[in-house]
């Protein structure tokens, strides 16, 4: 193909996969440049991340430890506060989880061609955050070896747990969630490991990504059922994860309390999940595309759609705090007027509440402007502002509605203890130990679907009459292929 | 071992430059009558399930099956342990009540659908599966990363130059016989 560049035509159809990958690849040397991370021995600063990582691992144990020892006393909770810093720690862990699924499963189906340099490492994302998050009810119960009490198995008690209870669902919800999101992990993989096993260099990695690869060769037969049931799987997990953001929040919206008595609920829950998972990949990749040379595959264009879907989702929370606000007012409620304009927005936890507004509301506005989309630095800080916000969020649903609820007799603050923080900030750890250990041994981009997205994109621009647009992110040329 | 125990299964393999030539080379040999062949590549090809020939995949039926199964068992389970077996009466509230069955009920579906999948794909490709004879050919590593490659059953032994010569003139890039352990 000439080495003119050619402009994008008027009138083409703007949904049309444009360039994402350079075409200066071919299938040898993507797989050099995306294989290349898990051959390379880890350099300085993956050690280094390493070991901050495992340092919050150790918190996180020490904390586990203290609390198994002494009981859950030792977390800040009290009467009225029976949920605090552990149910505020797992909705916004299972929150972030839900971008990885977003990514993998919806876009997919739409056929949004930019996800498969991003889904893979959404999706490691999702399985961390949600493992993280699932530490926190089951310690919550305070005798984490009874949890299987929650499961409905033929006890001796012969008792059953209670199915109409939202607490229950959760149990389903997000055991089926984290199960799923590993399969579809799982069976995305296989075709990498196989790749793996076959350009390793020694015995044990051949034997250790030949086990994992289950005898992966890349049959036709293969590919024949392969192609079908990733794509069901996608099919199932993007009710799915509407669906756990929806239980999520029935925890809330079926209870009594002011503050969580809203029907917006769901849908409302399901975009800041949405929202704070994107915050999160942006925050992960930034870095990670950096320093694993991924520039080629991930591309600022993928940067940019991501930071569109914050804004979007952004705006979404935004017209669910007004709602919230708004039903208070109109319904004439006096305890769901004093939540909301008294007690969130004045009481002892005001500064919580305007940082939540400053983080959700205000940031994601500064995507408007396509300089901020575009900006690397601005991104990242945004990214983290946005998952502080989320974190201020859940915070003030919940405390903010236990501490001060029907009667002034009842009520009290809230403060965590020391093993709260540790728990928090060691999930963060436990967090920060899977991602760099799958980053260490699993190629963080989709080899196989760049590659097939790659052939399809090189015959689209030979197809094309004068050959495709030159993408919008100006990093892309014609020719050489 | 003794090599009498074991049926020896051959395979004609070639190479080809291209997905498209793979996908050309598969079509016409199949034109020309020779069944059981499979190709390999690092990703789906374009138009290679019809060029083997494949049937439509029985992944969706059996995912269809295994979520049916969810929803049956979910909603048999919870109305016999909370409506019969042990009920609670919260509030006067109905003992056997739908709405409230929804959540666990469309969780376990889409869970059950979800193994159904996965283990439908893994079964119906016969996965795991530790030995295939292709890969006593070096070169065929390549299948998973960057090349397409072409297997052909070789029955009677007189048949493997006519095999190799028609693959050849197919435009395969190399071609060679090998010869392994059928399972």
């Amino acid at each position: 193909m000439a080495e003119t560049a050619i402009h994008h035509p008027p009138g083409v159809d703007p949904l049309e996969p444009r360039m994402l990958v350079p075409p200066h690849h071919d299938d040898a040397s993507l797989n050099e440049t995306l294989l290349d991370h898990v051959w390379a021995k880890p350099g300085k600063g993956w050690f280094l991340l390493f070991g901050i990582a495992l340092v919050g691992l150790g918190m996180f144990l020490v904390a586990v430890t203290v609390t198994l020892a002494r009981g859950i006393g030792v977390w800040g909770n009290n009467q009225p506060n029976g949920w605090a810093f552990d149910i505020v720690n797992f909705v916004w862990w299972v929150g972030i989880g839900h971008a990885g699924t977003l990514i993998s499963a919806i876009l997919l189906l739409f056929q949004q061609k930019w996800r498969t340099s991003i889904n893979r490492f959404a999706e490691a994302m999702t399985i961390f955050a949600v493992i993280c998050a699932g530490m926190f009810p089951i310690l919550h119960t305070g005798r984490p070896w009874f949890a299987f009490w929650l499961l409905p198995y033929p006890s001796t008690l012969g008792a059953w747990p209670q199915f109409r209870s939202p607490l229950d669902w959760d149990v389903f919800a997000i055991s089926t969630y984290f199960t799923v999101s590993l399969l579809f992990w799982y069976i995305g993989l296989i075709p990498d490991l196989a790749a793996l096993r076959d350009s390793s260099k020694s015995k044990l990695q051949r034997i250790i990504y030949g086990l994992f690869s289950l005898g992966w060769r890349g049959s036709g037969r293969h590919w024949h059922n392969y192609k079908i049931g990733y794509l069901l799987l996608a099919g199932l997990s993007t009710p799915l994860v509407l669906s756990v953001h929806t239980i999520v929040s029935f925890d809330f919206a079926t209870g009594l309390i002011p503050g969580w008595h809203a029907t917006i609920f769901p849908p409302y829950f399901v975009a800041g999940a949405v929202f704070s998972g994107f915050a999160m990949v942006i925050t992960l990749i930034v870095p990670a595309r950096k320093y694993l040379k991924l520039r080629d595959v991930i591309t600022d264009r993928h940067l940019e759609n991501m930071n569109k879907v914050i804004l979007a989702t952004g705006l979404i929370v935004s017209y669910g705090y007004m709602m919230e606000h708004f039903i208070a007012w109109y319904s004439g409620n006096e305890y769901e007027i004093w939540t909301f304009y008294v007690n969130r927005a004045r009481g002892p936890y005001a500064g919580v509440y305007w940082l939540m507004i400053a983080c959700n509301v205000i940031t994601p506005n500064i995507f408007w402007f396509k300089k901020c989309r575009t900006s690397i630095p601005i991104m990242w800080v945004a990214s983290i502002v946005v998952n502080i916000g989320m974190w201020c969020e859940r915070f003030i649903i919940i405390v903010t509605s236990l501490t001060q609820d029907f009667l002034p007799s009842s009520w009290d603050l809230y403060s965590p203890t020391w093993v709260d923080w540790c728990l928090y900030i060691g999930t963060l750890g436990l967090f920060g130990t899977l991602f760099l250990l799958f980053l260490k041994f699993v190629p963080a981009v989709a080899i196989s679907e760049v590659k097939e997205l790659q052939l399809e994109l090189k015959h689209a621009a030979h197809h094309a009459a004068h050959g495709a647009d030159t993408g919008a992110a100006g990093t892309l040329t014609h020719g050489a292929h | 071992m003794s090599a009498e125990t074991k049926v020896l299964e051959t395979l004609v393999l070639a190479e080809f430059a291209t997905p498209e030539a793979l996908v050309d080379a598969t079509r016409q040999m199949r034109e020309k009558g020779y069944e059981g062949m499979d190709t390999y590549s690092p990703y789906p090809l374009h138009g290679g399930s019809e060029a083997l020939g494949l049937p439509p995949s029985r992944v969706p039926f059996i995912a269809l099956c295994a979520g049916l199964t969810g929803t049956a068992t979910a909603i048999s389970f919870m109305a016999y342990m909370n409506g019969f077996d042990y009920p609670l009466n919260v509030g006067g509230r109905p003992i056997f009540s739908l709405p409230a069955y929804v959540p666990i009920t469309f969780e376990l579906t889409v869970l059950l659908a979800a193994f159904g999948i996965f283990f439908g794909v893994l079964g119906l490709a016969r996965l795991p599966q530790p030995y295939h004879p292709a890969y006593e050919h070096e070169a065929f590593r390549s299948a998973t990363t960057h090349g397409y490659w072409l297997s052909v059953p070789q029955f009677a032994t007189l048949q493997a130059d006519a095999i190799m010569d028609q693959l050849k003139s197919l435009g395969a890039t190399q071609v060679t016989v090998v010869t392994g352990e059928k399972e």
